[in-house]
């Protein structure tokens, strides 16, 4: 059983604090569904409206067509994952794993059986008579999913769970996640400020600042057609210019900047649309940014190398601009071809217009 | 500059003296309780003797207030603890303007003065009562669920000082984790939260029993007429004093030992089960099930042995030669007094009209009764003197000037030699004697504890 | 409206069960026990002294007369002042002051030691060694203190035994028996904020100030007692309030000449039976107390939050 979410034009205020605003979304049945946000913009406060915890002061919550309004996070069919796991301390794991159905009223022996599938499941056989205690952190992560898929949730909410875990365990999880998702096909909405995580696992992501919803798409959309720039600044990393722009002609503007006129693509969105005389941010990926060997392009600067990191896989450059000494990166695959830069080497670097993107200025992310 | 070595011997001597102080107390009043002196004291030494545990044992007042102190620990207990743990569960919720406000209230009552509660306490009740046209021997006027209510108002206090500082550790999470996997708010609580604070409650429930149990400065007002432990010790204690009481004292201080040692145990036991949890890696929860039951515990056998052996070398050591020893210390001081009668009888006779003008009522615990004692005399002693005590006792030592601070003056009253003094004239009848002996020669004592000849001439 | 709100929240977050139980129980406390008898008390304190049976009729009038009566005494009496009343009171405060001082100069340096010098299980066992006397009720303790200081107590043996002494001191008469099982009766309640408050520091800080040539009384001037007055505060705090509201130890010790001011309270209720003066004295005595820890609370700048931790 699975069923979509819904919310609708959601208000979540505390005392003059507004934690969600005009907040309108629609989850799939059977999504998995993120909300990526830098901590404090809100996302894990509209998890909890839509686990109960807390009543929005405006707008509805429907999950599965049926409003939630009154009612209790006890009964609905939702199931939450903690930031912290909320493992509950002085019960062995089975009694964790199964407290859903104790509280219901199911026998012990019923219990004991539905935990020892669903240990197998998440590979911990044998290990049901242990305390919390005496888990990794891994396998705490594992009984935690378990312990929420016990209760048969129709949606299942995941408040950053990976955040406690290190760099290794937290990628492998990620594909364990999702492919737990894709086993059960119930609906997941997942709550991270780790823009891996959102890109990799989800089907649709929504990102946050200040209680607003800057935009929902799939990853690849969210990571190269940002509709805003706080979206642009937070996805990924990308080289900023502020300008005016001067033309606008067949999808492409031209925008005067400390570094003369760049030429970029506008958005597709008409809510992010740009017109002459607009005053925008121009934002180019680091990959996008390439040295120039002869060949033009259509943005070309000047430019002195600061330093350069070695990655393994990447070479990080760091440049500062003849024209305005403005820092720009830059990164390029290391297939073995490249010679490093000494510092204060003159070189010229480009971006094609295609790459670049100008956007109506407006909040940046922070550094 | 004072030398290193100095400065560490100050140091060390200012700590055992601090702790001379702390438990020198106690000592002298444990050793007390085993000297066959009728005034408790540990010097001079007469004989070895465990008759004041006969003596508090058949002390039916004294019987009655421990029960009544039991009933009342237990009331404050029942009371308390849900008022502390609500409180506390309160303070987590209150909003932050509330929040000081709300602390302060219920923080309160652990600083104002005891009788100052009791006073209230009794006050509105009565009060109460009064306006609900309840009877006198309606639940408003009973002493003790007066005192229960009285000592509750503080030592939830107390309880709920215990909760918070155990909720503050408590992660809500698990709480909301609870509701969201389907419980209800009651099945939350009981099955998360209360199980949570279950060490919290165990230490509250104890505190709040110890505490009451103790409670005098509440008690004393709001008791009326009942009478608990400390109520009746207290006026033991004022109006007269006998080893009975160091007996009494040396039975709660061995007691608490019997609890600490136990509750270190438990302790232990339970270090012991989280350690082999963590050590047994696949849970083999029968592992750690099937520990030895707690009396079985090597800890608490050896415990046990040695209690037995101590208390029956205390008890043989007590019992066997104790009148003989009596008798030999008795010959003693009656030759050494004989003489001092002779000296200070002379010495008296000049200097007791000079007395009897000059000198101010000495040594009563209470002023106003202290001219009742100048009529009979201005020095405690002076009723040595009476002719009824030159046939006396070897007991009142002459060579003690002051003995009439610890108030043996009217020990040879003769309201005392013929035994009426039952135990209720110590506190009722001051006239008596305010700090008396007198029913150390009570008839039934005279017989049994005392024998005649311990106190004839 | 926000009132109603707020309560339907906290019911639908505890469960009606569980509300339920908090309100009735935090109620009764705060209102049954708490606020409500102290109110009773001061409307009590501030009314004419009648029998129970003609309370609420006119004779049961409000006056000041019993808060009168501590100050000026009866309208009969020839002094100006209820000298004897006052200086009952006013002594009852020295000496709690002096009690206070005594206890802070005795368990400062001890929780000093216990918390910083002391190591391990020496330190632990110490520390648990320091409970015990308090396991035995006050009453107890004062009684051991009498046995002690008596004329014929082990103190007075020993003196005249030395030849110090050849006619025994009365202790008890002197105050001074009193004074040290008083000082003896709270010396917990001082030693363990302190402990805590000066555990918490940090040893490195010590060492620094050392390192930097700090004589020690500095290090403790400058370093150690800052850090420590919160604990310090709050001990003297309940070491005063309990000693100026004790009762059992100057019942037992006091000397003759010597009442303590919960006595004369104690003598309105249960001889005087005058439990309208009994009340204003008792008000009097906590409104005393409560004064007096804010002031030195202020000359001291401490806030009650930090010290009540």
């Amino acid at each position: 059983m699975s069923a979509d979410v819904r919310l609708e034009t959601v208000w979540i205020r505390f005392g003059d604090f507004v934690a969600a605003r005009d907040v309108s979304l629609h989850i799939q049945d059977g999504e998995f569904f993120t909300i990526l946000g830098p901590s404090g913009c809100g996302k894990t406060t509209l998890l909890r409206a839509v686990s109960g915890f807390l009543t929005p002061s405006e707008g509805r919550v429907l999950i599965g067509g049926e409003d939630m309004a009154g009612i209790g996070p006890n009964r609905r069919p939702t199931a939450l994952i903690f930031q912290n796991l909320a493992l509950f301390p002085l019960m062995t794991i089975w009694e964790n794993i199964t407290f859903s159905l104790e509280v219901k009223g199911v026998g012990i022996k019923e219990r004991r059986k539905r935990a020892a599938e669903l240990l197998e499941l998440i590979a911990l056989k044998g290990h049901g008579d242990k305390m919390v205690s005496e888990l990794s952190g891994g396998q705490k992560q594992r009984v935690a999913i378990a312990r929420a898929l016990c209760a048969q949730p129709q949606v299942l909410l995941l408040d950053e769970p990976l955040s406690a875990l290190d760099l290794k365990l937290r990628q492998h999880m990620r594909t364990e996640l999702r492919a737990i998702q894709q086993q059960v096909g119930i609906t997941f909405i997942y709550i991270t400020h780790d823009q891996g995580e959102a890109l990799t696992m989800s089907d649709n992501v929504a990102v946050m600042r200040e209680g607003i919803v800057e935009q929902v798409s799939d990853g690849t959309t969210i990571y190269d057609e940002p509709d805003t720039s706080f979206v642009a600044s937070f996805v990924g990393e990308n080289n900023r210019f502020v300008g005016k722009v001067a033309r606008i002609s067949a999808g492409i503007a031209e925008v005067n900047t400390e570094d003369g006129v760049l030429r970029a693509r506008c958005s597709t969105n008409p809510q992010s649309a740009v017109s002459k005389g607009d005053d925008v941010f121009v934002f180019v990926r680091p990959e996008s940014v390439r040295f120039l060997d002869g060949a033009p392009t259509d943005n070309q600067f000047k430019a002195k190398v600061y330093h350069e990191e070695f990655e393994g896989n990447l070479w990080q450059v760091f440049l500062d601009l003849a024209s305005s000494q403005k820092r720009v990166k830059m990164s390029y695959v290391n297939d073995g071809s490249i010679t490093p830069h000494s510092a204060d080497t003159e070189v010229a670097i480009g971006f094609s217009e295609r790459a670049a993107i100008a956007l109506p200025r407006g909040p940046l992310a922070a550094e | 500059m004072i030398p290193d070595r100095v400065q560490k011997l100050l140091i060390i001597g200012f700590v055992a003296l601090f702790f001379v102080y702390l438990f020198g107390p106690l000592l002298v009043m444990g050793l007390s309780a085993f000297n066959t002196s009728n005034f408790p004291r540990m010097s001079p030494w007469d004989c070895f003797t465990v008759e004041w545990f006969d003596v508090l044992m058949n002390d039916a007042r004294l019987i009655t207030g421990v029960r009544n102190s039991v009933i009342i620990g237990l009331g404050v207990v029942v009371l308390a603890v849900p008022i502390g743990l609500a409180g506390a569960l309160m303070l987590m919720q209150v909003g932050p303007r509330v929040r000081p406000w709300y602390y302060t209230i219920t923080i309160a009552p652990i600083l104002v003065p005891g009788v100052v509660l009791g006073i209230s306490t009794l006050l509105f009740w009565d009060r109460i009562g009064l306006m609900l046209g309840a009877t006198e021997d309606s639940i408003f006027y009973d002493g003790m669920f007066l005192t229960i209510i009285g000592q509750a108002t503080f030592i939830s206090a107390y309880a709920m000082l215990i909760f918070i500082a155990r909720l503050q550790r408590f992660d809500v999470a698990l709480e909301e984790a609870a509701l969201d996997l389907g419980a209800t708010h009651v099945q939350a609580f009981r099955k998360i939260l209360l199980p949570y604070l279950r060490p919290a409650i165990g230490s509250a429930a104890v505190l709040a029993f110890l505490a009451s149990f103790e409670n005098y400065n509440t008690t004393i007002f709001t008791i009326i007429s009942s009478s608990t432990l400390t109520t009746v010790l207290a006026s033991k204690v004022r109006y007269g004093i006998d080893p009975s009481i160091s007996a009494l004292a040396v039975s709660i201080v061995f007691l608490t030992l019997v609890g600490a040692v136990i509750y270190e145990i438990v302790k232990r036991r339970e270090a012991r089960k989280v350690k082999a949890q963590m050590a047994v890696a696949r849970g083999e929860a029968t592992e750690t099930r099937k520990q030895r039951s707690f009396f079985s515990e090597p800890a608490f056998i050896m415990f046990v042995l040695i209690v037995i052996a101590g208390m029956g070398t205390i008890y043989f050591a007590g019992t066997i030669g104790v009148e003989e020893c009596k008798t030999v210390v008795k010959a003693e001081r009656q030759a050494e007094i004989q003489k001092r009668i002779a000296e200070r009888q002379q010495q008296q006779a000049s200097e007791r009209a000079v007395d009897v003008q000059s000198d101010p009522p000495k040594d009563e615990d209470q002023t106003d009764r202290a001219d009742k004692v100048t009529a009979k005399g201005t020095e405690g002693y002076q009723g040595v003197f009476a002719p009824a005590n030159l046939q006396g006792d070897s007991e009142s030592e002459p060579d003690e000037p002051a003995v009439g601070t610890e108030g043996y003056q009217n020990v040879f009253a003769p309201a005392n030699l013929t035994g009426d003094a039952t135990e209720n004239s110590a506190a009722d009848e001051p006239a008596i004697g305010t700090e008396g002996y007198q029913n150390v020669f009570s008839p039934e004592n005279l017989t049994e504890q005392v024998q005649p000849d311990a106190s004839g001439n | 409206m926000n009132l109603v709100n707020y309560w339907r929240e906290f019911f639908l977050k505890n469960g009606t069960a569980v509300a339920l139980f908090m309100i009735i129980a935090v109620g009764m406390w705060l209102f049954m026990m708490i606020i409500l008898p102290q109110l009773f008390m001061l409307d009590f304190s501030i009314r004419a002294n009648v029998p129970p049976p003609k309370f609420g009729t006119e004779e049961h009038y409000y006056t000041l007369e019993h808060y009168k009566y501590m100050v000026f005494g009866s309208a009969l009496a020839t002094d100006t002042f209820n000298v004897i009343d006052l200086s009952v009171f006013f002594r009852t405060i020295g000496a709690a002051i002096f009690v206070t001082l005594i206890d802070l100069a005795i368990c400062y340096p001890i929780a000093y030691y216990l918390a910083q010098v002391a190591t391990g299980g020496w330190s632990r066992l110490m520390v648990l060694s320091l409970i015990v006397p308090f396991w035995i009720n006050e009453i107890l303790r004062a009684f051991a203190f009498k046995i002690i200081f008596g004329s014929t107590g082990v103190i007075n043996n020993f003196l005249i035994a030395s030849g110090l002494l050849d006619q025994p001191y009365d202790f008890i008469r002197n105050d001074i028996a009193l004074w040290a099982g008083l000082s003896y009766a709270f010396i917990l309640l001082m030693i363990f904020p302190i402990y805590n408050a000066i555990e918490s520091l940090d040893k490195n800080q010590i060492e620094a100030a050392r390192d930097l040539g700090s004589p020690w009384w500095r290090i403790h001037w400058r370093i150690v007692v800052p850090h420590a007055k919160p604990g310090i505060s709050s001990g003297c705090t309940m070491v005063f309030m309990l000693t100026a509201g004790a009762l059992a130890a100057p019942q037992i010790l006091g000397g003759p000449s010597s009442l303590w001011f919960t006595q004369i309270i104690y003598q309105g209720f249960n001889q005087a039976g005058n439990w309208a003066r009994g009340s204003a004295y008792a008000i009097i005595l906590l409104v005393s107390c409560i004064v007096f820890v804010l002031v030195m609370m202020k000359i001291f700048k401490v806030r009650f939050g930090e010290m009540m931790k």
